[in-house]
């Protein structure tokens, strides 16, 4: 039988949501073949119980647990050498990751080590008439979308950045068969390499690709006090404030974590608002699935204009203060 | 104490004409003639970090590249920052790798440099950015590694306090050496190229190795053949939408533009 | 002159290098410093660290050990995006190279490895209100007094006035049995007792760099900060400015000239009017051309002096020819692409006006155009 695997990160019980979204398109690709699957999610953890609860409620034939106290704080010489053995033992046909900070580390590690061939942060996947993986895979910025596939080496195995597909609850819950995965290679740890104390949280963060409302501004804001207006808007609107790479440099966005693009974020929010971006390949590789773009730029050739559904050709520098102006004074209200 | 840190390198299409490429119909292939090849922004940061750690604490910093004859140039570059020698690796049979067998023949070019206390590389290059070259890396030399690494610390002759960042936080970490590092930008600015390193990069050693100069290599783990991962067609995907242009004064624009947000779900 | 010229490997490396720094270092703030009308100083390190604060200085007193065509190559490229800085630049060489030709070695190791590595900024005052063209007719006095010299004067018009810290000042020590002037050259510290800046001019264009007023006002200084003899005056000076301070003011004048090529070519390109580009008109594209002969032409003349210079040959009249035509061009050319951008090249948004108004004020730097053709002129009589 296939077996389909997605790769759980979880951390302290809370199941990062990508692995939702990676069942989701395990249980697509499965319905590809003409044959039983086995949808497949593996955890490694100090504490799997309430994890293997919530992974059932999105449809999983079987879980692999490890379960052990040495596998509370990730670290790729612990977790690598399980997940070889478990690959060794079961072999699984697709193996997938979210390509997450983590994800982006343990996925190439696991590959190297059972000397496999993993694409990176698909935007894709799909089975082809022969029964392959195709995993979409963007390159020079997002410009590019190229076919990897894994003609001969198993399992097939790819990364996938959050946001990307769409998870889906199955409703009832179902319960999965659990396997508890071996754990010798515990005692042969490399400890050349210690986490020091515990994962270290910043809690300010508010992560946007949770956001309903994207307010992402671009260079074309032009100074930290413009910014601040984007901010204060965002605020009214009840949205994330979303930035470039000239934004973080010039230390107007104060977090790698606001970054949009094919280096930063892929969002999905119900409205993106761009003001000032140029719309560069990479930054529009991690907004275009958004439901709604409407952008406002000074350039009228901005190519961000054509990816957007409203667009205002326009100084950002005069319309944050009108939109932030016709909010507070309650004059839309009198509008409609 | 005295390091010797190896420093892997890409030229990279420049990032700035991404959005210009295109694919000729005919062969299928990119178009990348008209655009000039650069180092890889974040690898000229792993470059600085190795830099300043020698000055620090003596040693040697050893430049190597996977790469086109003309990438003599990039490193020559990289003697220019400060570098102390350098290392092509350019052979046919060398093309077409992927993640796996790029790591493969770098690994095996560096197990025959004597001894190596760390590697450091930029955590992603701009054209593939697959991120996955410094940990497969670390496998094949049977090192730890880390990814993304936005603080070094050394504590003695042979541990180093690192740190790395995460989505919403960040983890500490203690290595001992040798070890394979993946930074990230954030780990320091890399200076200027002066033109008294130009000068002395003159007279700084550069080996051009094919793959008879590499020990140990096997054929099947190189270039395309060695590659798990086979590519199939490319394309450019469009991303574009109908855009419709908001007209008026600003004030009217605002109104048009807070009516559709509404309209899209957003309550305010 | 010499023969064919090349650029070399090391030097085009220069280039790339030299042009890296200032995409990164300069560009983004040009606009700035030409607005708010201040110099940089704060970058003065950081042009030590690349090689640009003393390009032509011998290893042993800290510098790259390389010539004048690789400080031409950074005066060009850093003036692409700020004259001002180049010419702030350019002066700063002044002081290092009339210490270099003339000073003791004493001198020599108290001064240039600090103006080398930028943590010493220079300035070399020459002009006075009687007339800058008017080298003999200087009037600042240094009065011989036990221990020292006393110096009394105004100096006007002078580049890095008030934050150059090493300043080398000519003055009048005394006269000849004709009753012209003997003049000499004297190294002034910042700081130092009598010396003052003075009022700072509000100039038209090369904003980025301060001129303004030196004033000595019984400036005592100690006997060794006379460079070389009594009466060295003239030719420090002469040397100072006529070759190193033509060629810098020719790099700039390069450097706007490409400034206005490149900006020139890519708003064309992108300037869409009619349904298509204007870089499709031949008129637009006339002008281009223009701008790009007068552009390699200056170049040429440029780099074909400073290589002559670094051969150790004379390059007076060599520079006068590159400085004369490249400042005349490149208001010529700073002003065509003025035209081809339209209604958008009087927009403080684009640098060309910035350009233009670099350009117009490079003629009367480092000898006017008038000058430069009397020395042209009379090198003509001489061998032709």
């Amino acid at each position: 039988m296939k077996k389909i695997w997605i790769y759980v990160e979880e951390y302290q019980g809370r199941i990062n949501k990508v692995a939702f979204e990676l069942i989701a398109k395990a249980k697509e690709l499965g319905d590809a073949y003409l044959e039983p699957v086995e949808i497949g999610a593996v955890l490694l953890s100090n504490n799997a119980a309430d994890s293997i609860e919530v992974l059932e409620l999105y449809g999983v034939t079987d879980v692999y647990v490890g379960e052990n106290c040495r596998l509370g704080e990730y670290c790729h010489t612990t977790y690598a050498p399980v997940l070889a053995d478990l690959i060794k033992e079961e072999d699984p046909d697709v193996f997938l990751f979210g390509a997450t900070q983590v994800g982006s580390e343990l996925a190439p590690t696991v590959a190297a080590r059972v000397r496999t061939g993993l694409a990176a942060h698909c935007v894709n996947l799909r089975i082809d008439e022969g029964g392959m993986m195709v995993a979409d895979v963007p390159a020079f910025g997002g410009k590019i979308i190229g076919e990897i596939l894994v003609p001969t080496k198993r399992p097939q195995m790819a990364s996938v950045k959050p946001g990307v597909f769409t998870a889906k609850e199955c409703g009832l819950p179902q319960a999965s068969r659990i396997h508890k995965i071996n754990l010798c290679a515990l005692d042969r740890v490399d400890l050349r390499l210690v986490p020091q104390g515990t994962f270290v949280a910043n809690t300010s963060v508010k992560p946007i690709e949770d956001a309903d409302i994207v307010l992402a501004g671009g260079y074309g804001l032009g100074s930290q006090e413009n910014w601040q207006k984007l901010v204060e808007l965002a605020e009214l609107l009840g949205g994330a404030v979303g930035s470039t790479r000239p934004c973080l440099d010039e230390g107007w966005a104060d977090s790698e974590e606001t970054m949009i693009g094919t280096s930063g974020k892929s969002i999905r929010p119900k409205v993106y608002l761009g003001f000032g971006i140029s719309g560069a390949t990479h930054h529009v590789c991690g907004m275009k699935d958004a439901n709604l773009v409407i952008t406002v730029n000074k350039d009228q050739k901005a190519g961000i204009f054509g990816v957007s559904d409203y667009y205002a050709v326009s100084d950002v520098n005069e319309i944050l203060p009108v939109l932030i102006e016709l909010i507070k004074s309650n004059k839309i209200n009198q509008y409609f | 104490m005295s390091l010797h840190i190896v420093v892997c390198l890409k030229p990279v299409p420049d990032p700035d004409c991404y959005d210009q490429v295109t694919i000729d119909p005919n062969t299928k292939r990119i178009v990348r003639e008209n655009i000039p090849m650069v180092i890889n922004a974040v690898d000229k940061v792993a470059l600085e970090e190795a830099l300043q750690l020698r000055d620090a604490f003596g040693g040697k910093v050893t430049v190597v590249t996977m790469s086109l004859p003309s990438a003599k140039k990039h490193l020559l570059e990289a003697l220019a920052m400060g570098a102390d020698e350098g290392i092509l690796l350019t052979d046919a049979s060398f093309g077409g790798a992927d993640t796996l067998a790029t790591s493969y023949t770098l690994s095996k070019t560096i197990q025959q440099l004597g001894r190596v206390d760390l590697v450091l590389l930029g955590n992603e290059s701009a054209d593939g950015a697959t991120c996955q070259v410094p940990s497969q890396l670390g496998e094949w030399l049977g090192l730890p590694h880390l990814w993304n690494v936005f603080s070094v610390e050394p504590m003695d002759e042979r541990v180093f306090l690192l740190k790395t960042k995460y989505e919403n936080g960040h983890k500490e970490w203690r290595g001992e050496l040798p070890l394979v590092l993946a930074v990230s930008r954030e780990l320091v600015k890399p200076r200027h190229i002066s033109a008294m390193g130009i000068i002395k990069a003159k007279n700084k050693p550069i080996a051009i190795l094919n793959k008879e100069g590499v020990n140990d290599l096997q054929e099947e783990c190189i270039g395309l053949v060695g590659s798990p991962t086979q590519p199939g067609e490319i394309m450019i995907p469009d991303m574009s939408r109908s855009g419709e242009r908001l007209e008026g004064s600003c004030e009217e624009m605002g109104l048009q533009i807070l009516e559709k947000i509404r309209a899209g779900g957003i309550v305010f | 002159m010499a023969a064919v010229f090349n650029f070399s490997e090391e030097q085009e490396m220069i280039r790339a290098a030299a042009r890296e720094f200032a995409e990164t270092e300069i560009a983004p703030n040009a606009a700035e410093w030409d607005n708010q009308d201040i110099c940089p100083v704060e970058l003065w390190p950081m042009l030590g660290e690349i090689g640009a604060a003393g390009t032509f200085v011998p290893e042993i007193y800290g510098g790259p050990g390389l010539g004048h065509v690789e400080r031409a190559i950074f005066l060009e490229e850093i003036s692409r995006y700020s004259g001002g800085l180049g010419i702030a630049l350019m002066t700063h060489h002044l002081p290092i190279e009339a210490i270099l030709k003339f000073g003791s070695e004493e001198q020599k190791n108290k001064y240039i490895p600090d103006l080398v590595s930028g943590t010493k900024i220079g300035g070399l005052s020459v002009t006075e209100p009687s007339g800058g063209s008017d080298f003999a007719g200087q009037q600042c006095s240094a009065e011989k007094i036990e221990n020292g010299w006393k110096l009394n004067g105004r100096k006007c018009f002078i580049t890095n006035a008030g934050i150059a810290d090493t300043n080398v000042i000519i003055c009048k020590t005394g006269e000849d049995e004709r009753g012209r002037g003997i003049l000499s050259a004297f190294i002034v510290e910042k700081g130092n007792e009598g010396l003052k800046p003075g009022r700072h001019e509000n100039k038209l264009g090369l904003r980025g760099s301060i001129t303004g007023d030196v004033l000595l006002d019984n400036c005592i200084i100690p006997e060794d900060a006379l460079i070389g003899k009594i009466g060295d005056g003239t030719k420090i000076g002469m040397t100072a400015i006529g070759e190193v301070g033509r060629a810098g003011m020719t790099a700039i004048c390069v450097g706007l000239l490409r400034g206005a090529c490149e900006d020139a070519s890519k708003f064309a390109k992108e300037r869409v009017v009619g349904g298509k580009p204007i870089s499709k008109q031949q008129a637009i594209q006339f002008e281009l051309a223009d701008i790009r002969t007068e552009y390699e032409a200056a170049k040429a003349l440029l780099y074909m002096a400073a290589s002559v210079k670094d051969e150790g040959k004379p390059a007076t009249t060599a520079f006068a020819i590159a400085k004369y035509y490249a400042s005349e061009a490149s208001v010529r050319g700073t002003k065509r692409c003025m035209d081809v951008l339209g209604g958008y090249g009087v927009v403080n948004e684009y640098a060309v006006g910035r350009y233009l108004r670099d350009a117009l004020a490079s003629i009367s730097s480092g000898g006017t155009s008038h000058i430069q053709r009397l020395i042209i002129g009379g090198d003509t009589l001489k061998n032709f």
